[in-house]
Formats: C-alpha cells, sequence, structure tokens
C-alpha cells in the first residue's frame, strides 16, 4: 500500500468521527470535549475482542458501537441536563477518566504501552464506503425535522421547548449517535494501524474535531467534509515545513476563523441539481 | 349555555426565594373565551403564564387543564396536550426562515424513528411536506405570505410577533397564552394586532389568556380581566367594572388622584 492511500484511509477513518462531532457540535451547539474517548473505547474494544477472543471483525465492531452506546446513554442521561458550559467540562472528566482507565487495566488493554500486532483488516474500500454512507446517514437525518429542532434547540432551548419539542431527549440521540459514529471511526482505526495507546484519544483530538467542524463551517456539512479533508491532510502536506509545521497549521486555522467566522462554507450545501438538470437538458438535445 | 372551563388555576403561589411572585392566584379561562390578566411591572403576571406553560411548578396550587393536573408536567408535556403560548421578549431561533421555524412546531408529531432518517425513507419526506403545506397555511393566516423565506430576525420586530403567533398556532393548541403581544409595537401595529387576535379567536374558537399592560388592548379584546398588584389578586370582573373600581384606579395611577 502506497504512502498517499494509507494517509487518504486514515483521513476517511478520521471523517467518520469528525462528522459525528458535526452533528453534536456544529448542529446542536453541545461541546463535547470526551467525543474522542468513544473512538477510544471503538478501537480498544473490537481490538480485543478480535485478536484476544478470535471474534469475527464485523461482529466485534457491532459489539464496540453497541458499548460506545450504552456507554453514551449513561454519560448523557448524566450531563445533558445541565448548562453547556458544564456539559463541556463534565464530558472533559469523562474522556480523560476513560483515558485513564483504558492506562491502567495494564492486564486486558496493554496499558501506556498500547495494544499492537492488530490485523489491518482495514480495506481502502471499507474506509471509503463507510464514510460515503455516514455522509448519507447525517445528510437524511439533517434534511429531517430533527435538522431544524437541532438548529432550534441551540439558538433558543426555552422556545424549543415551549412548542413540544423534547429537548432532553432529542441531545440524547445526537449524543448516542455521535458516539457511535466515533466508535466506529475507533473500530475502523485499530485495524488500519494495527496498533492503540489511550494517549491518543485524550481531549486533544476532540478539540481537534471541533475545530474542524468550526473551520469549515458548523452550518454546512459540505463545509465539514471538505474541512476534515484539508485539515487533517495539512500535518502530512505540511511536512516539508518541518519545525515550522505546528506554527503554520495554527496560522491557518486563525486567518480563517478570522475572515470567515462562519467557516469556510457558510451555510453553502454542495447540490446536485444542477449536474443533474444538465444531464437532462443534454438528453433532450440529443432527443431533438 | 354555559362554557365549560377549559383551564382552572386554584390557589396558585410561586416563590422565588424570600420573594413572592404570585400569591394565591385563582381563576379560569371558559372554552372560547379571552381573559385579560394586567398589573403594573413587577406584579407577577408573567409568572403565571410561565406556570401554565410549565416553564416552572408552582410552590403551591394545581392547575387543572381538561380535568387533568398540569402542574408538574414539563413545558413540552404541556404543549402536547394543547397549550401553545408566546414570549414578551421574542424568542425566534436564529439563522432559521420562517417556515423553518413554525414547522418546527410539528416535529413531536412526526411518525418516524430517527434511523429512519438515514436511510431517507420516503415517509420522512412526505411528512415533511405535508408539514410545509400546513405551515403555509398558517404564515398565510397571520399576514406574512410574503416573508415564508426571509430569515425572521431580519423581519421587523411587529412581524417577528406575528411569526411567533403563528409558532403558535401551529401546535394546533385549544389555549393560546399571549405574553404582552403588544410590547415594543406602534399604534397602528398593535391596532393591526388586536384585529389578528380577534379574527382568529373567532375562527378557530380559541382559549386564549392574554397579558399587557395597554389597555386598549385589553378592553377591546377581553372578556373577563383580573387585576395583579405585587403578586396578589386585586380585582377581577369585566372591562367595564374595572374601569371603574377604585382599587384598580389607585394601583394604576396612584393615592392623590382618587383624593384630588
Amino acid at each position: 500500500m502506497t504512502f498517499y492511500i494509507t494517509v487518504a484511509i486514515s483521513i476517511a477513518i478520521s471523517s467518520i468521527a469528525v462528522l459525528g462531532t458535526f452533528m453534536l457540535t456544529g448542529m446542536n451547539g453541545l461541546f463535547s470535549l470526551g467525543q474522542a474517548a468513544f473512538m477510544g473505547l471503538g478501537a480498544y474494544a473490537t481490538a480485543i475482542l478480535v485478536v484476544n477472543y478470535g471474534l469475527p471483525f464485523p461482529l466485534a465492531i457491532l459489539i464496540a458501537i453497541a458499548l460506545a452506546i450504552s456507554l453514551a446513554f449513561f454519560v448523557g442521561y448524566a450531563t445533558l441536563r445541565i448548562r453547556q458550559d458544564f456539559f463541556a467540562l463534565a464530558t472533559f472528566g469523562f474522556g480523560q477518566a476513560m483515558i485513564a482507565l483504558l492506562t491502567e487495566t495494564v492486564t486486558i488493554t496493554g496499558g501506556a504501552m498500547g495494544f499492537s500486532n492488530i490485523p489491518r483488516l482495514t480495506s481502502p474500500a471499507l474506509a471509503f464506503i463507510s464514510l460515503a454512507i455516514a455522509i448519507f446517514f447525517v445528510w437524511g437525518f439533517r434534511r429531517s425535522h430533527f435538522g431544524k429542532d437541532s438548529l432550534a434547540i441551540r439558538s433558543n432551548e426555552l422556545a424549543a421547548e415551549v412548542e413540544g419539542i423534547n429537548a432532553f431527549k432529542h441531545k440524547m440521540i445526537v449524543f448516542v449517535i455521535s458516539a457511535g459514529f466515533a466508535a466506529y471511526a475507533g473500530a475502523l482505526m485499530a485495524f488500519h494501524i494495527s496498533y492503540v495507546e489511550p494517549a491518543t484519544y485524550g481531549w486533544i483530538l476532540s478539540v481537534t474535531w471541533i475545530i474542524i467542524v468550526f473551520f469549515g463551517g458548523r452550518d454546512s456539512l459540505t463545509g465539514t467534509v471538505i474541512g476534515a479533508i484539508i485539515l487533517l491532510a495539512a500535518p502530512e502536506a505540511l511536512r516539508f515545513t518541518t519545525a515550522w509545521r505546528i506554527l503554520v497549521y495554527c496560522v491557518i486555522i486563525l486567518l480563517i476563523i478570522n475572515l470567515r467566522p462562519r467557516g469556510l462554507f457558510g451555510t453553502w450545501e454542495i447540490s446536485l441539481k444542477p449536474f443533474l438538470r444538465f444531464f437532462k437538458s443534454k438528453k433532450q438535445q440529443e432527443a431533438k | 349555555m354555559e362554557k365549560a372551563i377549559v383551564i382552572d388555576m386554584k390557589n396558585l403561589t410561586k416563590k422565588f426565594g424570600g420573594l413572592c411572585a404570585v400569591n394565591d392566584f385563582t381563576g379560569h379561562v371558559k372554552e372560547n373565551q379571552i381573559i385579560g390578566i394586567i398589573g403594573p411591572n413587577g406584579a407577577g403576571k408573567t409568572t403565571i403564564l410561565n406556570m401554565v406553560s410549565g416553564i416552572y411548578p408552582p410552590t403551591q396550587g394545581e392547575i387543572i387543564f381538561k380535568g387533568k393536573d398540569i402542574s408538574k408536567l414539563a413545558p413540552f408535556q404541556i404543549n402536547h396536550l394543547g397549550i401553545a403560548r408566546t414570549f414578551q421578549n421574542i424568542r425566534l431561533f436564529q439563522e432559521m426562515t420562517v417556515l423553518e421555524t413554525i414547522m418546527t412546531a410539528y416535529s413531536w408529531r412526526a411518525p418516524y424513528h430517527f434511523l429512519e432518517t438515514f436511510v431517507s425513507l420516503p415517509r420522512v419526506a412526505r411528512f415533511e411536506k405535508e408539514t410545509k403545506e400546513k405551515c403555509l397555511h398558517w404564515i398565510e393566516k397571520v399576514g406574512l405570505g410574503n416573508e415564508a423565506h426571509s430569515i425572521t430576525q431580519s423581519l421587523p420586530y411587529g412581524m417577528q410577533r406575528r411569526v411567533e403567533i403563528a409558532r403558535a398556532l401551529a401546535s394546533e393548541p385549544t389555549v393560546l397564552l399571549l405574553d404582552e403581544p403588544g410590547a415594543g409595537l406602534n399604534q397602528s401595529e398593535i391596532h393591526d394586532l388586536v384585529d389578528l387576535i380577534q379574527g382568529l379567536f373567532t375562527e378557530l374558537s380559541l382559549s386564549i389568556m392574554l397579558i399587557d399592560h395597554r389597555m386598549d388592548v385589553i378592553m377591546r379584546l377581553c372578556e373577563w380581566i383580573y387585576v395583579q398588584d405585587f403578586g396578589k389578586n386585586i380585582s377581577q370582573g369585566t372591562p367595564e367594572q374595572i374601569q371603574k373600581d377604585p382599587i384598580v384606579i389607585k394601583a394604576y395611577l396612584g393615592e392623590e388622584i382618587i383624593n384630588a
């Protein structure tokens, strides 16, 4: 496998987790600093189930996602009623607690040394198709009433409640979905790089995803996906700048946030309609 | 024929720490009736509305809606039963169009599960389409026919208030709670608003609970009026009775006027 394909697969997998953050932080304004912990859980659970217990890869993924969803349900139950700034703090605590747990349970997870020798089962096709399906899921969710409810709750939760939206239930649904996305991304990532360690899944990764969402535009699905590709590829593309890499990366983000406060794409969405119209008119011309 | 009571408020009391915002309020709204609650600032009018719409539970007392105690229900549950409201300080959703804003009032009626939206089942799109048609009807009804696709925040204040009313109507309520609908509007806007409320009341046979301190609004619309002062109910009656009541005049204009 060439270097470029390896990088492209990593970007596709991470983008799935970013889509979860897009739903949670972008659409609903909930800042979870423990989002990456769900990715860690997905990675570890799948790896342990396959390597230590010999379960088939797809089954292990399903179990890992179920685990993450159940855990998200409990965490959400405890945190989603509190104010949004406290939600960020509480999820931060949860995320770091998960890292500590993965580090301390040395006999199962290998501790800080990480868990290695995971078979490379994530094929390029699996990664890219997964991303496409994830985008399709979010697109469908967003154009249903859940998309409008998200915006309504984000901008005025009381008014949303008064007109019949159960805000807590709504936020729970979104939180659980985003945890599921992160866990799935984690599973694919573990079987792509064949190695997991707890430190990867700390709050910095959660923040990176949030930055990507705001960079691309939190009101644009297109922007989030393109933003993810740009910012996840940037560290590789900027390799030639060597030690200046992080600095250049930060300057790019600062420029975008200052010059385009609503993100690179604002509320713009790519639409298939012009393409369809183009092909239709061509057909008509041919018919003539 | 005597009209049935729709909302029965019994001995409602709300205390915030040491402050008693509403003290022992008793009153009711009948079927197809507009009642008004008036009083100076800080009289606890909005607090009564907030208790009825479930924003906070009463410290004491109960609210009976069609024979059911609703005083401990959450706002969204009360909305589902058929009570909708507007806010004094307009609470619209940022960056949403008029149509989208009003469509959210139908969200809880959606027949589909969130998993169905992932695969975009046809009935998701069908529900959205039906909702859109219903909402366009409500937008037309409040006279915003040309503004359906405008961003709500870009509209003038008077129109924003109409968006709020349309959103409340989209809940298809039996009772409408209007919290100072005339606040921040000029004289001609208020005139139009009163006509609108009167029209909706007759057409949809709603029960309306109205708060305002503009006498012209209250006197023109209400069949029965409760007067609040410092959290206490000081008087109630028909608009004619209220206008002549010396206690009300004293609360509004001060003691000296009466003595003079």
